[in-house]
């Protein structure tokens, strides 16, 4: 396997004298490894030896190691940054997965078969088989009320998770609401609590019995996690107070679609708001 | 008490009538390995000269049934603590057995280990910062008991928990405001109301007024005797301070080095005591 990829190297301006997909074998190996085990516990934080990148750990490192570690020459590449295939992250991250996996990329998900994600599911409905994998900055959801990781292991193993509700009655006591903007914690098949990374409540439902797989990397804290397809995600909310996603008083100002999520734009006088999925909103313009 | 809707989300646990709520078996714990000479029962010395291993309590038995109260005292480190720390579960005893509810819960662990506190144990330590978090309001420390029990209705645990906070004497208005910001005696009732939570059979005191002021003391005491009347628990109250006990206490243990030196009805070892310590303690008056 990894003498036939490694022939691939060179081929169509590769970089020479690295491997097949940057990481040698070894390193992949590794950490699908660790994804095996994650998928088989779904929700379940699962240390990996998580390696240097060509990217700052903090800038997607732990989801580009997940990227190159599953990726093949047969797959399609999407990456994008808090919606926008555009961003300065995407580009370079895109850049050097097309350059040492030789893949082709798109913008489009319904296209792509592996999408590497920074805080953002696309809106088009994804399918069986696709990939996503999201770039998580803190991986433990207790991390707020319960820093030391040593306390954090234990509660998760005991499922001793009244830490966080009482975080949420406090929320509701307080604010008469949740106070997680992004990162909703979510409770991943009546087991482990879990963060969805900082993707915004609007996305959290979608992880529920999901077709697609989802795999969940934080290089800095040498952490994966993942969500197997068809797996119950449900946002962490008392029975009284159900989860609520955002809610936005117009479409958006471009494609004027009420059902995504937005974003607001061009600050202060000129502010509006715009679909945060940049690929869809254009799409929806030009048909 | 008629106010305070009951716990009913909580699957509650089942007192088994004709056995003690709490009983301890000739309960060890020794910090350190041990040694033929202290293991053998001659020596009664706390530290062992021949291994260094410390005994934290030796060969402590007790039972407090349904609607008691058992009184601990003895001076500072004769193991009073230990014994209490061995019934709340938080250390394994070396030896001998704990049994809760009937049940032997001596090597509870893990999962059983927090059920059985949810739901079977309420305890009040001497500092409050040793059981409440100070930067959560009063009502979300109390709640957070019926949230580890698995209740998931907001409405039905802040409804209970303001019960019990106005129950416990406590001003309304603090309901919603960190514990950090409130006077020590505010603190203990706000641990008893948290203690009182999920209806626990068994409530553990560890010198619960110690440290607060006379009037306070006496009102907090009141509060005590009124819950021990309403809910008919067992209660174990641990205190150096034998007015405490005098005024809880149905029955009494008395504690030196680590031993119960003796033990039988309050008023009698008080009035009547037989060990040379126990003297000295009664006599002892400032």
């Amino acid at each position: 396997m990894s003498a036939r990829l490694g022939e691939l190297v060179h081929r169509n301006g590769g970089l020479a004298g690295y491997n097949y997909a940057y990481m040698d074998e070894s390193a992949k190996r590794e950490v699908r490894r660790g994804l095996l085990k994650a998928i088989s516990l779904p929700g379940h934080q699962v240390p990996f030896a998580s390696r240097e990148m060509p990217v700052a750990r903090g800038w997607g490192s732990g989801g580009l190691q997940i990227t190159l570690s599953v990726i093949e020459p047969s797959d399609t590449v999407k990456v994008f940054d808090q919606g926008s295939d555009a961003s300065m992250n995407a580009i370079a991250l895109r850049d050097l997965i097309s350059r040492t996996c030789e893949v082709p990329t798109t913008t489009d998900p319904r296209e792509a078969t592996l999408i590497q994600t920074r805080h953002r599911i696309p809106e088009d409905p994804l399918v069986e088989g696709q990939v996503m994998v999201f770039q998580v900055p803190i991986a433990d959801p207790l991390r707020r009320v319960a820093p030391r990781m040593t306390v954090s292991r234990r509660l998760h193993a005991e499922r001793d998770y009244s830490a966080i509700w009482l975080y949420l009655y406090e929320d509701h006591a307080r604010l008469g609401r949740s106070s997680f903007a992004s990162a909703h914690p979510v409770e991943v098949e009546d087991r482990y609590i879990m963060t969805p990374s900082p993707i915004p409540r609007h996305d959290c439902p979608r992880l529920n019995d999901a077709p697609f797989i989802s795999l969940f990397g934080a290089g800095r804290e040498a952490i994966v996690y993942a969500v197997p397809p068809y797996t119950k995600v449900r946002p962490l909310s008392f029975e009284d107070r159900p989860f609520e996603i955002e809610r936005f008083a117009t479409g958006c100002a471009l494609c004027g679609a009420t059902d995504t999520y937005l974003t607001e734009v061009d600050g202060d006088a000129n502010a509006q708001l715009v679909c945060s999925d940049t690929d869809r909103c254009a799409r929806r313009r030009t048909r | 008490m008629k106010t305070i809707p009951a716990p009913a989300a909580i699957e509650p646990i089942s007192v088994p009538s004709g056995t003690p709520c709490l009983e301890l078996r000739d309960i060890t714990v020794r910090y350190g390995r041990g040694c033929d000479h202290c293991r053998s029962g001659e020596m009664r010395a706390q530290r062992c000269t021949h291994c260094g291993s410390v005994y934290g309590c030796r060969d402590v038995s007790l039972d407090v049934w349904p609607g008691e109260v058992l009184g601990i005292v003895g001076e500072s480190g004769s193991g009073k603590s230990t014994v209490l720390a061995v019934s709340n579960l938080d250390i394994q005893p070396t030896s001998g057995s704990v049994k809760l509810l009937g049940d032997d819960v001596s090597s509870a662990e893990g999962k059983q280990r927090r059920r059985l506190r949810a739901l079977a144990l309420g305890i009040v330590y001497q500092s409050a910062q040793a059981n409440l978090l100070m930067d959560v309001t009063a009502g979300g420390n109390v709640a957070e008991r019926m949230l580890g029990a698995g209740w998931r209705r907001y409405d039905a645990v802040r409804s209970r928990a303001l019960a019990l906070h106005t129950d416990m004497e406590l001003p309304e208005d603090r309901f919603d405001v960190p514990v950090g910001m409130f006077s020590g005696g505010m603190r203990q009732r706000v641990q008893l109301a948290k203690a009182l939570a999920t209806s626990p059979p068994v409530l553990l005191l560890d010198e619960p007024t110690s440290g607060l002021d006379v009037s306070v003391q006496a009102r907090i005491l009141d509060l005590i005797r009124r819950i021990h009347a309403e809910f008919q628990l067992a209660i174990v109250v641990v205190s150096h301070d034998l007015a405490v006990i005098r005024m809880l206490a149905d029955r009494l243990l008395v504690m030196r080095r680590g031993l119960v030196v003796e033990h039988g009805l309050t008023d009698q070892v008080l009035e009547d005591p037989q060990h040379p310590y126990t003297q000295l303690l009664v006599s002892a008056q400032l």
